[in-house]
């Protein structure tokens, strides 16, 4: 199983879909897209998880080093997560505390301005 | 029920972390597991076998890395995950982690998915995680504080 990832604008917002399973295998592509959306001035970035299939630790630092790079722009980095086996890995860990979380796209980009 | 251990070994290249978390997760339901259980297991497995694979690339890098598993007597599911790393002492759990840290999260979600789990650092680093098969498992997914 192999990590998708696919972006679009939402006006000043960017969308990144990502699909598939987020491990320590697959985790170097997101980073590098994270990194490429930031210094290419995507500051608001909204990673929609619908189609994550798995994620753990190494995936969440990834997330966790993508919301930094973004705030150090005054940026946002939002999650969506409708799936409660994904959305409990961030419970575990508090870091649901840290990042906001939606239930779908369009609520992020109604909150995202 | 006897119990059946299984043991796989794996080479340290993160490549082979999606084939743990097959395998052992295949098991677990053939053992009977809930499938709910099965998800808290297979990431686990994942954060288990990712720190000593992690471990075998900087120091041991031809070495496979072992997983043992398979049901026991007494009605939960055992995983030991074996390396010859230098080994490392878990954090105890924090009430007020630093967000800002990319690291460290991986022994948080252990403890908080297995039934049980003893961190035995030896000649290497061995994990062994316990989790019941029965849907009657407790289910303790609250964060640390």
């Amino acid at each position: 199983m192999d990590l998708t990832l696919e972006h679009r604008r939402e006006g000043d917002r960017t969308v990144l879909e990502v699909g598939g399973e987020i491990d320590v295998y697959t985790a170097p592509k997101l980073r590098e897209r994270l990194v490429e959306l930031v210094a290419e001035g995507h500051y608001k970035i909204i990673v929609d998880m619908t189609k994550v299939e798995f994620l753990d630790s190494t995936g969440l630092g990834v997330l966790v080093g993508g919301l930094k790079r973004v705030r150090s722009h005054d940026g946002q980095l939002a999650l969506v997560c409708n799936q409660e086996r994904i959305y409990k890995i961030f419970r575990i860990t508090g870091l649901t505390k840290v990042f906001p979380i939606y239930d779908s796209v369009d609520e992020a980009l109604q909150d995202i301005e | 029920m006897n119990s059946a251990e299984v043991e796989l070994q794996l080479p340290a290249d993160t490549q082979y972390v999606g084939l743990a978390r097959l395998v052992v997760t295949v098991a677990a339901r053939n053992a009977g597991m809930a499938e709910e259980r099965v998800e808290d297991l297979k990431i686990a497995v994942s954060e288990a076998t990712t720190n000593a694979i992690n471990a075998h690339r900087r120091y041991h890098q031809d070495t496979p890395v072992v997983l043992q598993f398979g049901p026991s007597g007494d009605g939960s599911f055992e995983v030991t995950v074996v390396d010859a790393g230098p080994g490392f002492d878990p954090a105890p759990p924090a009430a007020d982690r630093d967000w800002t840290l990319e690291g460290g999260l991986g022994v948080t979600l252990i403890r908080g998915l297995a039934d049980e789990v003893n961190f035995i650092r030896g000649e290497g680093m061995k994990v062994h995680m316990n989790f019941k098969v029965g849907l009657e498992a407790e289910n303790n997914s609250q964060p640390d504080r």
